[in-house]
């Protein structure tokens, strides 16, 4: 069923009666030509891909739970390319352009809506690294405007200009960053796949990899066991557990990442802005609630909750930027559970066994990226060679030294 | 040779202050020096301490003497207050002086423990009288000492003195005036 | 959450830092190969559920091996790192 506004206004008339399920609910088959581990978006859209790219129908997604139930549910929703490292910004670049193309590409309102990000400097050091990474973007063929002070306050004139700590110098404007609604890009890039023929099976628990002879036969699910020649594990949030079914260790570690939100408020924020000095950045969201976060509790965690200093901190560092949001009341809070790689980067990579390939080690940033990962990831598992926006997302990248530190903090478990 | 003024490091915050329950002012521990035993040498240490009434600390402990206070302050670690070591105590504990690189509060009365509370993630209710912890006040460093039930001696980095009264304040402000209300 | 110090008690999370997998305590040998030193610094068991890992106590200064569930954040217990393999 194509959506349309003049589909939406016939259902109105005849009490709409004619929608359809969005996607189908089918039994796993004995076989399959490719077996995607994970229903998040970035699964979904692996599959989506294969499915459009490579012609690749004949595939299934096991998901554990129900489609979108990880943290494609989880997270803040910010959509931007504002990486500096030659490996991410092309990367980021690519899933931007994606996320452009998303809606009429699905014919699904994901609300991607490009607001804007600001990040905030505040000393003359600061300024001179966002003028290169200013400068990187638009190399790479994104956007960045340089903000002074007054460029700040004419976009965002109720931040606290004169706190004595981090007085704000300026900001870089990202204008094609802004947020989409995290759970209709899962759905989308569903109802996407299943129209082209995908098996997404739902509540379906890989149990086991069945390896022969140092190649992957297939998974040994809840549900029966399924033969693939090709899996591949997107499951960032349980990619230990996973991998460790095929016998690997990988370099992630999880850790919680908390999110607030606020009661619905009138239209006062329009941007997204990043405050790193304090590690607090906020958005709102279309029904109105104030959706911000900081940084990791930092010790591993597979609660989805977190504690209560690092709320404090959150709260602290909100206030200290913009005062005016302590009327503001917090409706919520949770904690996602974040595949945290050594130096900050992702991974989407073949494996040491011959048809396994992993995508994982996404930190606190695989929102944006779930285009392009699944366009990427696709293109691998499909073509056996990384895709061109991917090739430096290594899997041993930390034994050969090749690692992606945007940070610029090094390449250990600690430093992220 | 310059002759320079010396000053406490309180000098100019306006202390003390009084409000409610609670009294902050300076309090000014004499000399410091940190007591460091070398290995195996624990009960050396304690020889060399002897004169002035103490022994070497355990963990969360403090001792008071006639002139001087030991406490504890980390792992092989305790600090000499209020007199200078005693002699052959270098032979037998790494010594440092560290007069000059902290600065002392003290807060005393009723309601002093509950200001505290205010800044200080420890249960200060099963906090013995006599005794002291390594902790934070605010986001600072904290050797925390309760010489007396309603005394409690604060000691924090020296260059975060002024950061230290105005939390401290702060808190005293706020819960004097819940009181009042 | 809070953390036992085996010196000063049980004290609250932010006394502490973290840093990481008891694999950090676990450091190869000097000449070891090269496949060992990347185990130690990257690759991880990352378990849900019991684990083994490393905090500071900042105070006191005593790196503490924490004894704890990743998936529940209940804590069992500690010891000192400085005491590990004595009895």
């Amino acid at each position: 069923m194509r959506y349309s506004g003049l589909r939406v206004l016939t259902e109105g008339l005849f009490g709409n009666k004619g929608w359809k399920p969005a996607w189908r609910d089918p039994a796993p088959k004995a076989q399959y030509d490719a077996i995607i581990i994970g229903g998040g978006g970035h699964g979904l859209s692996t599959a989506y891909y294969l499915a459009k790219n490579h012609g690749l129908t004949n595939i299934a997604v096991l998901e554990k739970g129900y489609l979108g139930s990880g943290n494609i549910g989880r997270n803040t929703t910010i959509v931007r390319a504002n990486y500096f490292l030659q490996g991410n910004s092309e990367f980021y670049s690519h899933s931007l352009k994606l996320w452009e193309g998303l809606e009429s590409e699905l014919n699904y309102n994901v609300m991607h809506s490009q607001r804007g990000l600001i990040n905030l400097f505040h000393s003359d050091g600061q300024r001179d690294a966002f003028v290169r990474r200013g400068n990187a973007m638009i190399n790479q063929g994104d956007d960045a405007i340089l903000l002074d002070r007054e460029g700040v306050r004419r976009h965002l004139p109720y931040l606290d200009f004169e706190q004595t700590r981090f007085p704000i110098y300026g900001g870089l404007l990202h204008p094609r960053g802004g947020t989409a609604r995290h759970d209709a890009v899962a759905w989308g890039y569903a109802r996407g796949a299943d129209r082209r023929g995908v098996d997404l099976i739902q509540n379906c628990e890989v149990t086991g990899i069945d390896i022969e002879n140092g190649r992957v036969t297939g998974v040994q699910t809840t549900r029966g066991a399924i033969r693939a020649k090709k899996v591949g594990m997107v499951v960032a949030g349980r990619s230990s557990q996973v991998a460790a079914m095929a016998g690997m260790r990988l370099p992630i570690e999880s850790h919680v990442l908390q999110a607030f939100v606020t009661e619905g408020l009138k239209p006062v924020i329009d941007h997204v802005i990043s405050f790193g000095m304090g590690h607090f950045y906020m958005s709102q969201s279309d029904k109105g609630g104030l959706v911000f976060g900081g940084d990791l509790d930092f010790y591993a965690s597979y609660a989805a909750r977190g504690n209560l200093p690092i709320i404090e901190h959150v709260m602290e560092a909100g206030m200290t930027l913009m005062p005016m949001i302590g009327r503001a009341k917090v409706l919520r809070s949770w904690g996602g559970i974040m595949d945290m790689s050594p130096d900050g980067s992702p991974i989407i990579d073949k494996t040491p066994i011959d048809g396994l390939f992993v995508d994982c080690g996404w930190n606190y940033g695989g929102f944006k990226a779930v285009p392009a990962s699944g366009w990427c990831m696709a293109h691998l598992m499909a073509t056996g060679e990384s895709h061109p926006v991917a090739r430096r997302f290594r899997l041993d990248r930390f034994a050969t030294g090749h690692v992606i530190d945007e940070e610029g903090t090094g390449s250990q478990h600690n430093l992220h | 040779m310059a002759e320079l003024i010396a000053k406490s490091p309180g000098a100019g915050l306006h202390l003390p202050v009084t409000r409610g329950g609670a009294t902050l002012a300076e309090w000014l521990p004499g000399a410091i020096t940190s007591v460091a035993p070398f290995a195996g040498a624990g009960d050396k240490v304690d020889a060399a301490l002897t004169p002035l009434g103490m022994g070497f600390p355990a963990p969360n402990g403090m001792a008071q003497g006639k002139t001087a206070r030991i406490v504890w302050t980390g792992r092989g670690q305790a600090f000499l207050i209020g007199a200078p070591a005693p002699e052959g105590l270098g032979a037998v504990a790494a010594l440092t002086d560290q007069s000059d690189g902290w600065a002392g509060l003290r807060l005393a009365g009723p309601a002093a423990a509950d200001v505290l509370a205010r800044l200080v993630p420890l249960d200060l209710d099963s906090f013995a009288p006599g005794t002291a912890a390594r902790s934070l006040l605010g986001h600072m460093a904290l050797i925390l000492m309760r010489p007396d039930p309603e005394v409690w001696d604060i000691l924090v980095f020296r260059s975060m003195a002024r950061t230290a009264i105005h939390e401290l304040d702060t808190a005293m402000v706020q819960l004097a005036a819940r009181a009042a209300g | 959450m809070r953390i036992p110090c085996p010196l000063c008690g049980t004290r609250d999370r932010r006394e502490f830092t973290y840093y990481g997998s008891e694999d950090y305590a676990n450091r190869p040998a000097a000449d070891a190969p090269a496949q060992a030193w990347d185990d130690h610094l990257h690759n991880r068991d990352n378990p849900c559920g019991p684990t083994r890992d490393l905090w500071y106590h900042d105070p006191c200064g005593a790196w503490v091996r924490v004894h704890r569930d990743t998936a529940t954040h209940a804590v069992h217990g500690s010891d000192l790192v400085a005491e590990r393999g004595q009895a």
